[in-house]
């Protein structure tokens, strides 16, 4: 380019062409020193001083951004492992403490498939929001599961069953229809966060205004995310520690009449390809099995695939299960009855 | 096995796989949205150091922190973000108070150093990340005209713990956390001096 523009001045007479230079050296020298005067440049420190390289540590490596994947899924198949073909309650309690260790303390109840119900809402609404693939994958591989094998994650990798499922200790006896009525309220609060997550709430009545944008109600409102966490409001606190207290006596009340995401497992569950079958082989209607369940899900003496939690409580009290695995059934003296 | 018993299986299949076809196309459909991972940052020019993200964060230490960005430092030896300028004096006129709670904020003297006068000297100032909380004083007090608007807030990643939806998020009454996509380069900051 400059070699043209110089061969086209060839033309030029000589005065003519040194004054064009001239101009040109002018130009170009006047608008170095506009330039310099808005270039930022460091002070001078003397002696022998560089910056700091500026450290900005890079996003987790892609590997460890699946590892949460990984161990949800791989908690997903050892649960089912266990539920349905080991049939090992001591084996679902060690999956529930690895649960609870990993995904409540360590991730602090935070990466949850509960509360990713929002992002997913949040993301068909608005295609502005960037979901991440990890939250995907949780909202959906248990959702999966339970059409595969029931609400294995509820029983063995869902870190806020896991702590209500331990701290159980008496569970006493929920009247059928008392607990039908209550599991209602899960489909309320799934409503209601699903509205909140997309769209939030703008009312106003005359001069009256109310202007709550979106909220992630679940998150907010989570029990025992700060247990999880060891800190947190006073009142998030005090109603983890009364429902820690009430899932004492009463079985893990908020999976069974809370958990919005247990409604959605629920409603799935309820064409699962395999589920709990409390004998291991074939049903004897012996009825030893009835009171077994602190859950109340056991219906006219089989579990219930919608409201049953997985958590492997009633092998212990079949009968046929002592033949088959040589455990100690709760009601071994019976056996003899059956065989005569 | 009877009529009902075989038509019950076969209506729980086809619900079965009905199911499964729906569950993956919409995890394919926001799959198509995403196409990346993200992550969570703070975006200066919104922010307002209100002090949230030092209390909101799930961690009990923020993994929001404090970042000093040294090419907008002035290096200065009476620097308004490293000392509390409101402070009482000593005999030398220098004000014996510090901004931030924590001592997070740490100088040290760079350059050719003149023993005589501490006005005539450079001083690098760097965040100690490990008592930094993420409480924003300093970054308010560096706001020009005061400072020159090099201190700012950011979710520093190698700390975050990624939660499905930033627990700062939720709460920052400026939407100043921010989605990136990996990598995740910080906004610049438009603060000039």
């Amino acid at each position: 380019m400059i070699a043209g523009v110089s061969r086209g001045l060839e033309s030029v007479p000589a005065r003519t062409r040194y004054l064009c230079l001239i101009l040109v050296l002018v130009a170009a020298f006047a608008s170095s020193i506009v330039s310099a005067q808005y270039q930022k440049k460091p002070p001078d420190f003397g002696g022998s001083y560089s910056f700091p390289s500026p450290t900005h540590p890079e996003p987790r490596t892609a590997w460890i951004r699946t590892l949460d994947v990984s161990l949800l899924a791989a908690g997903l198949g050892i649960g089912a492992w266990l539920i349905l073909k080991k049939r090992s309650r001591n084996g679902l309690l060690l999956l529930n403490i690895g649960a609870i260790a990993y995904f409540g303390f360590y991730r602090k109840g935070c990466i949850c498939p509960i509360g990713a119900i929002q992002n997913v809402t949040l993301a068909l609404v608005d295609s502005h929001y960037m979901i991440s693939l990890g939250v995907i994958a949780f909202f959906f591989l248990p959702l999966v599961a339970a059409l595969l094998v029931g609400r294995v994650f509820c029983g063995g990798v869902c870190p806020l069953g896991a702590v209500q499922d331990i701290v159980l200790l008496r569970p006493i006896k929920v009247p059928e229809t008392l607990d039908r009525a209550l599991a209602w309220l899960r489909y309320v609060y799934l409503g209601l966060a699903l509205w909140f997550a997309g769209w939030g709430l703008h009312l106003a009545i005359g001069s009256w205004k109310l202007d709550i944008g979106r909220r992630f109600l679940i998150c907010e409102w989570d029990p025992f995310i700060g247990i999880f966490r060891v800190s947190g409001p006073f009142h998030m606190l005090a109603i983890g520690a009364a429902f820690i207290i009430g899932g004492m006596f009463v079985g893990r009340p908020y999976c069974r009449w809370l958990c919005p995401y247990g409604g959605l497992l629920s409603i799935l569950s309820r064409v699962s390809w395999k589920n709990v079958v409390i004998t291991p082989d074939k049903e004897l209607d012996c009825g030893l099995c009835a009171n077994s369940c602190p859950y109340g899900a056991i219906h006219q003496l089989r579990a219930d695939r919608a409201s049953c939690l997985s958590c492997a409580r009633c092998y212990a009290s079949c009968p046929r299960e002592f033949e088959h695995h040589g455990r100690q059934a709760a009601a071994a003296p019976l056996i003899q009855v059956q065989r005569r | 096995m009877t009529e009902k018993s075989t038509r019950r299986r076969f209506i729980e299949g086809s619900c079965r796989l009905l199911g499964l076809v729906t569950l993956g196309g919409a995890a394919g459909v926001l799959t198509e949205r995403t196409s990346a991972n993200a992550v969570y940052q703070v975006d200066p020019n919104k922010c307002k150091s209100c002090d949230l993200c030092r209390t909101s964060c799930v961690l009990s230490l923020s993994a929001v922190k404090a970042v000093n960005d040294f090419e907008k430092c002035g290096y200065c030896m009476l620097c308004p973000a490293y000392m509390d300028v409101t402070s009482k004096p000593d005999e030398k006129g220098i004000p014996m108070g510090k901004v931030c709670p924590q001592d997070a904020l740490k100088r040290r003297v760079v350059g050719r150093v003149d023993p005589d006068d501490p006005n005539n000297n450079y001083y690098e100032y760097i965040v100690d990340e490990t008592r930094c909380d993420g409480c924003g004083k300093c970054v308010k007090a560096c706001l020009p005209p005061a400072g020159n608007g090099s201190l700012r807030l950011e979710i520093r990643y190698n700390r975050c713990v990624e939660c499905n939806e930033c627990a700062i998020r939720i709460v920052c009454p400026d939407n100043a956390i921010v989605r990136l996509p990996v990598p995740g380069v910080a906004p610049p900051s438009t603060h000039t001096s």
